[in-house]
């Protein structure tokens, strides 16, 4: 059977009950600061600061990191994000358990996941990764409020450490929770364990023609 | 009359703007059906706010993904047409101006391969490939920006006198390694023979073949049908979530080869980026697809 799947209207910072909470299938909506970079350069810097135990220029414990990517236009002194959209987070996979463990974020995301050591920092953490539509500029930008905060402005937009102000972002999919549980782990297992199957019935497709 | 070298560099931004902004037609209803069809509860969510997306897109102007990736182009040239200036420029500035010009403003996705430096330019950008069409009196240009999403999971591999069941085998292969890294669902686009460049090059024509467009080659047709069914039963789904459909279509194409036989497996992600124009030797420019 199916575990029910819920829909949570999340305000941040997120306690660790409210994020444990969260299960793989879930929906959720954010509302308040979320933190977003898609540098590798970025990532290497916030892995770093963990290690070393030197505070960020932005604190994101109890937020928000999701690997987002957005445009700031300048324009007369005000900061305007233009948009937003995810990237495939599996590039950040060295980084990313030194920056839960360090850093202390309750919501990680972007697409396509993470591997298995980033789901072990995540479960002993209590943190989870969310899924955003890829090609979903147009739906996930509707919750873009205004920048907060810009640092490492030495960077290209994208790999910046931007803080923005969202309302209502999403809905994203909980695809790995705080239990160790991975929906891309399962579902590469599954597909793993369907092969032998799925191989017979294209010989068979072979033979009957 | 020969063609101007402003009408290639206005065609040239204008497919990269199209691409951008609205998925073509043919995968709309692709993805549509699919969602009906869905039996998973995330990834029908999922295929209405795919198409929700798109459509807010085409009618509010706005860039579907941030990724907006690196230009490609493939063009063919009739034997017949003239031109009056230059064709590659053209197509360089096509890109440059469109790249300054565009609004919403695009990220920078041109990435040098060493230095990893991000620019709007760079060698040989846009990547342009040209062929030619004997006693054509048009040439036409397909366009299709290339990002890192399903670009990073593409494959070509040198077999040895393989059978069909190497080749679907090594097809599965690939899709399974990508797993629900690509933004599913994805058309797979597979080249068989010729040699290294040409297998490559088989791949990503047939990966921008629109939906609907008859395989000739019977035994081809069956093998798009079985590997597309195949790659469904995995079970990746919209978004690489969980769901019935992983690939939109399997499309392939083969050339005359030598014992052995490289076969390249491409991608294009669930937006299935891809524009054609036509521009006629008497200077109009008819849209293909979009």
């Amino acid at each position: 059977m199916k575990p029910m799947s819920h829909f949570h209207e999340l305000t941040l910072p997120l306690s660790e009950a409210q994020a444990r909470e969260l299960r793989v299938g879930d929906m959720v909506t954010m509302t308040g600061p979320v933190t977003v970079s898609i540098g590798i350069p970025t990532h290497k810097r916030m892995a770093e600061a963990a290690h070393a135990g030197t505070a960020l220029p932005v604190d994101i414990r109890g937020g928000a990191f999701f690997h987002l990517s957005t445009y700031v236009r300048e324009q007369n002194g005000i900061s305007q994000p233009l948009y937003l959209n995810p990237s495939t987070s599996t590039r950040y996979n060295a980084w990313m358990p030194d920056i839960v463990r360090g850093l202390g974020p309750r919501l990680v995301g972007g697409k396509g996941g993470l591997d298995s050591e980033s789901v072990a920092a995540l479960r002993e953490c209590g943190c989870v990764y969310l899924s955003f539509l890829g090609g979903g500029s147009p739906l996930l930008s509707r919750a873009l409020r205004g920048v907060r905060s810009s640092h490492w402005n030495e960077y290209i937009s994208q790999f910046r450490l931007l803080t923005l102000d969202v309302e209502a972002l999403g809905p994203a999919t909980v695809s790995i929770d705080a239990h160790g549980r991975s929906a891309y782990d399962d579902l590469g297992d599954q597909a793993r364990a369907r092969m032998p199957e799925i191989l017979a019935r294209l010989k068979q497709g072979r033979q009957t023609s | 009359m020969p063609i101007d070298s402003a009408t290639i560099k206005a065609v040239t931004a204008s497919l990269y703007e199209r691409s951008l902004k609205k998925i073509p037609d043919d995968t709309r209803v692709v993805l549509a059906r699919a969602g009906e069809a869905e039996t998973n509860t995330t990834a029908r969510r999922t295929f209405t706010m795919m198409l929700e997306s798109a459509d807010t897109a085409a009618s509010k102007g706005q860039l579907i993904c941030s990724d907006v990736g690196i230009p490609t182009y493939s063009i063919k040239i009739g034997t017949r047409v003239r031109f009056n200036g230059p064709v590659r420029q053209a197509i360089t500035d096509g890109f440059a101006e469109l790249a300054a010009n565009i609004d919403p403003p695009i990220l920078k996705m041109v990435t040098h391969p060493l230095t990893h430096e991000r620019s709007y330019a760079g060698k040989d950008i846009p990547i342009v490939s040209f062929d030619v069409i004997d006693d054509a009196d048009y040439m036409d240009i397909v366009c299709a920006p290339k990002a890192m999403g399903t670009g990073r999971w593409e494959a070509v591999e040198a077999f040895v006198y393989p059978t069909e069941e190497d080749v679907e085998k090594y097809v599965l292969d690939v899709v399974l390694r990508a797993g629900s890294q690509p933004c599913l669902p994805i058309v797979v686009g597979v080249g068989i023979g010729g040699t290294f460049d040409q297998a490559t090059r088989l791949a990503k024509e047939a990966v921008l073949r629109p939906h609907g467009k008859p395989q000739p080659d019977p035994q081809l047709a069956r093998m798009e049908k079985n590997l597309l069914d195949a790659i469904n039963q995995m079970g990746f789904g919209a978004m690489g979530t969980g769901g019935d459909t992983s690939a939109m279509a399997v499309n392939i194409d083969y050339s005359a080869s030598h014992g052995f036989v490289p076969v390249a497996v491409c991608f294009n992600c669930w937006i299935n980026r891809r524009t054609a124009a036509r521009i006629h030797g008497d200077g109009r420019v008819e849209m293909l697809y979009e």
